[in-house]
């Protein structure tokens, strides 16, 4: 079953369970920044408009896990960035373009949260009227964010989990994913091979990792929607159901 | 109740008003403010752009509306006419958008209704902070 059928309230062609479930939670993307303001990994659950997608390589970059290095090393990578990026007001932007307009964001808000409230405190999330955005930041400086629905709760435990549970386990970073074609190569980050930056922005492509999130955040969206259904039930939550076992679920 | 701070911001980004509650936020120099005013007001217009329910063709849906911080909570309204009430509560506090919206109301009858007041200008008006102090400062 494909990974967007848990996750999107889809809002045009909403499916039956996903739009009456008070409860259900909306994922809609997920992006890692590293010390140097680097974008190291994107993933977006949402589908895009297409009509703006000229090419069908253009659509395939957003269905599937988009990694940035693969991206900004390949011919097609480069030709894509040309031809997808609309000009103009109003126009929709590349992933990459979402990405910056996000780390900025993420960014300025963090300063200013800083300089109002000390320098120990962080933001912990925002709202909109259409998204909430969720924001966790490592002591190394590592930035997670997720965005989700308006209605979803406090989410840092969750980014804080992402980060232990898997960045660290998988999140084995291939150094030179792409300039090498050594696909899928995977080193973990407990590895002292392995490398803690990653120059140029290159992009965080395991295939671990990549599924490791995926099935994360599919279990977590599930477990939420049985715990409601318990609690509508009238059961208490003494299964010892919890996004711990999520994790277990992934490893 | 508590409310540490109100910041109002005309519809250019400038900063137009602000003033301190209760303890609780750091005091910073009004040119800080200034750069803290003009920074959210970009950052405000980017957080409608990046709504992923743009792509999906259902709006962009206005921009922040709440922040949580450790340590406070802010709640944004931004009236029709694109002025931006910036209002800093505890974590904890409940009905913030209650609060804002009788701010607003207190802007339009003290600040709006002003003859002297120059609109986009500063705010330098006693019966404003007045009737502000007396709304908020007694429920603590």
């Amino acid at each position: 079953m494909p990974i967007s059928y848990y996750l999107r309230g889809d809002i045009t062609n909403p499916p039956s369970s996903a739009s009456t479930t008070p409860t259900t939670m909306t994922i809609y993307s997920f992006y890692i920044f590293d010390r140097h303001c680097e974008c190291i990994y994107i993933k977006q659950w949402h589908q895009r408009d297409r009509t703006f997608r000229p090419t069908s390589s253009a659509t395939s970059t957003v269905d599937s896990p988009v990694t940035l290095s693969s991206d900004r090393h390949s011919a097609a990578g480069s030709k894509l960035q040309n031809e997808v990026h609309p000009s103009g007001r109003g126009g929709r932007l590349s992933v990459q373009d979402d990405a910056k307009l996000v780390f900025g964001v993420v960014f300025s808000l963090r300063n200013m949260v800083r300089k109002l409230s000390g320098p120990d405190d962080s933001f912990i999330s925002y709202r909109t009227g259409s998204y909430k955005l969720h924001y966790y930041e490592t002591a190394t400086n590592l930035k997670f964010v997720l965005l989700t629905d308006v209605k979803t709760s406090n989410l840092k435990v969750v980014l804080h989990q992402i980060y232990v549970n898997l960045y660290v386990e998988f999140g084995g970073f291939c150094y030179n994913y792409s300039a090498s074609m050594v696909c899928l190569l995977f080193i973990v980050t407990k590895n002292p091979l392995s490398p803690i930056e990653h120059p140029g922005g290159e992009g965080v492509a395991v295939e671990l990792f990549e599924m490791g999130l995926d099935s994360f955040i599919v279990s977590y969206c599930t477990l939420r929607r049985v715990r409601s259904w318990l609690t509508r039930l009238g059961i208490e939550n003494n299964t010892g159901l919890t996004y711990h076992s999520a994790i277990g679920y992934t490893r | 109740m508590v409310i540490l701070s109100l910041l109002i911001l005309n519809k250019a980004g400038g900063l137009i008003f602000q003033r301190d509650f209760n303890e609780g936020l750091k005091k910073l120099s009004s040119n800080d403010y200034l750069v803290l005013a003009g920074t959210f007001h970009g950052v405000h217009a980017i957080t409608s752009r990046i709504s992923p329910l743009r792509d999906l063709g259902g709006g962009g849906g206005g921009g922040l509306e709440v922040l949580e911080s450790d340590k406070f909570r802010m709640q944004c309204f931004q009236t029709l006419t694109g002025t931006k009430f910036l209002i800093f509560a505890e974590p904890n506090q409940p009905n913030v958008d209650v609060v804002v919206r009788r701010v607003y109301e207190l802007y339009a009858d003290y600040v709006m209704k002003n003859p002297f007041y120059q609109i986009e200008m500063p705010i330098r008006c006693e019966a404003f902070e007045r009737n502000l102090v007396a709304y908020i400062k007694p429920k603590q």
